[in-house]
């Protein structure tokens, strides 16, 4: 009753007035259209990477034969195809893949885009809605590139890594913990994200591939079975295919070890000209030794951001005047180009970051605390960000001893271990 | 109050409609479902048959190709780089880096890093070299601005200062330290389309470009600007794509107006050379408005 009063009361201090009275005429008609939002919602497609495909110059037509030769091979994020050669389970993908529905009581489908999507993005760009929002940015599937495993820093990860990745979470990033999956559901997204990186990749192939094509093919890609199996799934789907055998060779730490002479080791090798972990990482650990540089993913659209503004000058410096009516149509396809490129940047690419090497004080580690995970850092290095790989020019044990040391760090005061670390509270009760 | 708040709101309301739902991005042109259908269809019968149809070899003999590039343009100042650490090494008793995306030979104006490989050749003369060429980085600085190698072959990548470097070769996801005065090899995989660039992430400044090749038919512009490919298969015609860091065509496709050669907007020009042939390309002029400023 109090409501309807109040109401009431409301109403009749807003008619009171004439221009009350046209806006409650206008707020009549525009509150439905905000309720109602913008139009309907398209079923879910896969984007095109139209940062690659602007930075190759290709045309409608040939992004056109992109998306079709995709669709042919992998289908829709509603019907996903798989490529017998490409050995991905067919079975697994359905589970993941499509809207977010149940045929049979206590079974879902539509898994990623249930759990995945909204950071990922459907496409597996690590452009959901959310993406903007978080930092890091949620991974891009695309370049076929991942940073937390088990392999040699070339290699792709293994199916356990992803299956780890998803269970445990990254620390220290948006990345959850997807344990309360069943462990069927959990193989069914990593094979789903094996499926979009796949896919990512051979667009990117694909892209590329137009430069490459001689003068009789007339910018169109041969679409043989010899062609697009050969020349561009085939290396993409060996290398997942051989991942297994990547995986590095972590000699047991040695028995018996003296654990603080190994960590006084590790402390001279972090700040040594070997190691050299100190000029990221920084002198004091905290992740603050060199900020100005990308990953590889950030990389992609900071040079392309480079390439716009390096165009648009060269571009600025032309006069029109002094052109034929062909250079002119040429000059007026570059500016279309470089115009399209900005909309490209600006819309459908995140704006780049600058890396953030670890802050080892913390002991969070993303890719996980095992020293087991850290011997694999140090030793692979991190694939996609400029973390290089210590293999080779730095054997095992030291590797053991950097990962004692970088393990003793969020435990470490002032530096020095040992006489000044402060006192445990318990102890000081 | 209750009047201000429904103006507060109303306003928005327009201000929502106006701006609509989100940034506008560029929409992705969808697929052709027709062709779609019909090469799902074609790649369906296709079966994948064993023969493979190998490229003939239509020449034979081999020749070789020479020539030299000069910039006809105005040479600036080089830029110097900022240098911001373990300056002890890398700028010893005030020494000055500068940028080398351009160098041009002071008497000749031969242009230096200049990259000219064969597109695809169907035979190849020489069998990989047991040598290991060097890459070095020295003074941080890596001694050869522009590197050739083969596929399969083993490259010493080392490190001269007294300092760490690590160097990292993009899009290979070789990234790797390299102590003080130590050494590492590397073996690329696959070749290069392009050349593609090294960098080193503890010297931010420090770049170079690498181009590696199956058959080895590439070669990178001297001092003076010259170059030369040898054993090249004759009596074919080959297509060569020429490179440089800062040429304006696209992703540094030197362009050049050479009619004779066909040479295109890509960089490339044609050429059949005959058997036992020493062809001399003689000079050619590459013009201010190809290279960026």
């Amino acid at each position: 009753m109090n409501n309807v009063i109040a109401y009431r009361s409301v109403t009749s201090t807003l008619v009171r007035t004439k221009t009350s009275n046209v806006l409650v005429v206008l707020c009549g008609i525009c509150i439905p259209f905000v309720a109602a939002g913008c139009g309907q919602t398209p079923a879910a497609s896969f984007r095109l990477n139209l940062v690659e495909s602007s930075k190759q110059r290709l045309t409608s037509s040939q992004e056109q034969q992109v998306a079709t030769i995709l669709t042919a091979l992998f289908g829709t994020p509603d019907e996903p195809l798989a490529p017998p050669e490409i050995g991905l389970d067919g079975a697994k993908l359905k589970l993941a893949a499509g809207p977010v529905r149940s045929d049979i009581v206590g079974r879902k489908n539509g898994l990623y885009r249930e759990h995945c999507a909204h950071c990922h993005g459907v496409t597996g760009d690590g452009m959901g809605p959310t993406a903007a929002f978080l930092n890091p940015y949620p991974r891009d599937y695309r370049p076929g590139v991942f940073k937390f495993k088990s392999t040699e820093r070339a290699d792709k990860p293994t199916h356990d890594d992803l299956v780890m990745v998803l269970r445990n979470g990254l620390a220290g990033s948006s990345m959850p913990s997807f344990a309360l999956l069943s462990d069927a559901k959990i193989e069914a997204l990593a094979e789903y994200v094996k499926y979009l990186s796949i896919r990512g990749e051979v667009e990117l192939s694909l892209m590329r591939a137009y430069f490459e094509l001689d003068d009789e093919d007339q910018g169109v890609l041969p679409q043989s079975r010899e062609f697009l199996f050969e020349e561009i799934i085939d290396p993409v789907s060996e290398m997942w295919a051989v991942a297994d055998d990547a995986i590095i060779d972590v000699p047991d730490m040695p028995s018996g070890l003296d654990m603080v002479a190994s960590i006084a080791k590790g402390k001279e090798l972090f700040y040594g000209n070997k190691a050299n972990c100190v000029k990221c990482h920084g002198v004091s650990g905290l992740g603050d030794g060199q900020a100005n540089d990308y990953d590889d993913w950030n990389k992609v659209v900071f040079q392309a951001h480079k390439t716009v503004e390096g165009a648009a000058e060269q571009a600025g410096k032309a006069s029109t005047w002094e052109m034929s009516a062909e250079e002119r149509d040429e000059y007026r396809g570059e500016l279309a180009w470089l115009d399209r490129f900005e909309t490209v940047l600006d819309g459908n690419a995140l704006r780049p970051r600058t890396i953030r090497p670890r802050n080892l004080r913390q002991g969070v580690y993303r890719g996980g605390m095992r020293p087991l995970d850290l011997y694999y850092r140090i030793h692979a290095g991190i694939n996609g960000a400029p973390m290089p790989a210590a293999k080779g020019t730095v054997p095992p044990e030291e590797i053991w001893d950097i990962v004692n040391y970088i393990r003793s760090l969020p435990y470490d005061f002032n530096g020095t271990l040992g006489a000044d670390r402060p006192m445990a509270a318990r102890d000081r009760m | 109050m209750l009047k201000r708040c429904f103006e507060m709101f109303f306003l928005l309301g327009l201000v929502t409609l106006c701006l609509g739902c989100g940034k506008e991005r560029v929409a992705s042109p969808g697929p052709d479902m027709a062709a779609v259908r019909e090469l799902r269809e074609a790649l369906g019968k296709e079966s994948s048959s064993d023969e493979k149809v190998e490229e003939k070899a239509v020449g034979t003999g081999w020749a070789s190709l020479k020539g030299q590039f000069v910039f006809t343009g105005t040479v600036g100042a080089p830029k110097a780089l900022v240098v911001d650490k373990d300056m002890a090494v890398c700028s010893k008793d005030g020494m000055q880096l500068f940028e080398q995306s351009l160098v041009v030979d002071d008497s000749s104006n031969g242009l230096a890093n200049v990259v000219i490989f064969l597109r695809k050749s169907s035979r190849v003369k020489n069998e990989k070299s047991a040598e290991k060429p060097v890459f070095d980085q020295k003074n941080c600085e890596f001694m050869t601005p522009v590197f050739a190698a083969r596929v399969g072959q083993d490259i010493d990548v080392k490190n001269s200062d007294p300092i760490g470097h690590n160097t990292n070769i993009s899009g290979s996801s070789f990234n790797q330290l390299i102590p003080a005065g130590d050494s590492t090899v590397f073996t690329p995989g696959r070749e290069t389309g392009l050349p593609v660039s090294v960098t080193c992430n503890i010297h931010p400044w420090m770049k170079a470009y690498a181009v590696f090749r199956e058959d080895g038919y590439v070669a990178v512009s001297s001092d003076t600007g010259t170059f030369e490919i040898p054993d090249l298969p004759a009596g074919e015609p080959l297509e060569f794509q020429v490179w440089h860091e800062r040429a304006t065509g696209r992703s540094g496709a030197l362009n050049l107006d050479q009619p004779k050669l066909q040479w295109n907007s890509k960089g490339r020009f044609k050429i059949t050379l005959k058997e036992n042939e020493e062809r001399d390309l003689g000079t050619l002029e590459i013009p201010a408005d190809a290279i960026s400023g």
